[in-house]
């Protein structure tokens, strides 16, 4: 099922699809397409969301982590 | 490696070879910049702790080289002061020599940065630093592999144990401009390009 990241749950885990922001930025720091995430803290309003990616915490606004596409794999529950 | 001191204003010594020391922030370049050098950067556990630059030299082999320590930087395309920084001394010292650190528990984001350094056209060497770490969480990095796909030569280093380090500096003179496309040639596995590195120390991968 792909949804915005900023959807994804609490310790559910996804694979990144699409990014419709500027890739640039969050590819340099680690996240890039067909990476598997885990979502560690999401803030409302504006942020941070927090996503581990192996051993990389990157930390993103709200407003980006709308802009990803990701395809979830597991709920971690 | 014998001789090192450290200073705030780069003065060049005739001859030398300057080296920029560049990398993701947080991933050892001033506890590596302290270890070659003698001298005595801030080295903190957390990110940018490095804002402005430093610079100081070794002689190795009789060579000098005058090391600047670069503020660490995620990409060539900065995104704050920090990496304007990185960038603008990239631009100021086109004929440098540039050593990319790599956090070895994080080899791929910091390879990020290094192929960019690589489109440059700058000569190059990359030091996978805290191996130690890596070790710890059983994270291994195949140098020999890394060093025959990127063609350049690849050491590993424990920056607080000084490990590797003495070999870094050995190797720096080996430094050279990587070929991109033949990076992505070896990645896809086409034209069998397995020719040793060009002065390789007998890794054994070779």
């Amino acid at each position: 099922m792909q949804i915005k990241l900023s959807d994804l749950p609490f310790g559910a885990t996804a694979i990144v699809r699409e990014i419709r922001t500027s890739a640039h930025n969050l590819n340099c720091m680690g996240l890039r397409i067909g990476k598997e995430l885990k979502m560690v803290t999401k803030q409302p309003i504006k942020g941070p969301v927090v996503v581990l990616i192996g051993e990389l915490e990157i930390a993103m606004g709200l407003e980006t982590a709308e802009q990803i596409v990701v395809e979830t794999t597991g709920t971690g529950a | 490696m014998t001789e090192g001191k450290a200073e705030k204003n780069i003065d060049l010594p005739e001859g030398g070879t300057i080296v920029l020391m560049l990398g993701n922030p947080n991933v050892g370049k001033s506890a590596l910049f302290n270890r070659m050098t003698g001298a005595n950067a801030v080295v903190s556990n957390y990110p940018g702790t490095t804002v402005d630059f430093m610079s100081g030299t070794f002689i190795e082999s009789g060579h000098i080289y005058t090391i600047i320590d670069v503020p660490g930087t995620y990409s060539l395309e900065p995104r704050d002061a920090a990496e304007e920084v990185a960038v603008r001394m990239l631009r100021d010292h086109p004929d440098a020599t540039v050593m990319v650190v790599l956090d070895a528990t994080k080899t791929d984001r910091g390879l990020y940065v290094a192929l960019e350094v690589m489109e440059r056209g700058m000569p190059c060497i990359v030091a996978v630093n805290m191996m130690d770490a890596a070790h710890e969480k059983k994270i291994t990095v195949d140098i020999a592999a890394l060093q025959r796909l990127l063609g350049v030569p690849v050491v590993s280093t424990t920056a607080t144990s000084g490990e590797g380090v003495r070999n870094l500096a050995e190797m720096l003179r080996k430094a050279q401009v990587a070929d991109i496309g033949a990076i992505a040639e070896r990645l896809h596995g086409e034209g069998q390009a397995r020719e040793s590195v060009r002065g390789c120390d007998g890794c054994g991968g070779c």
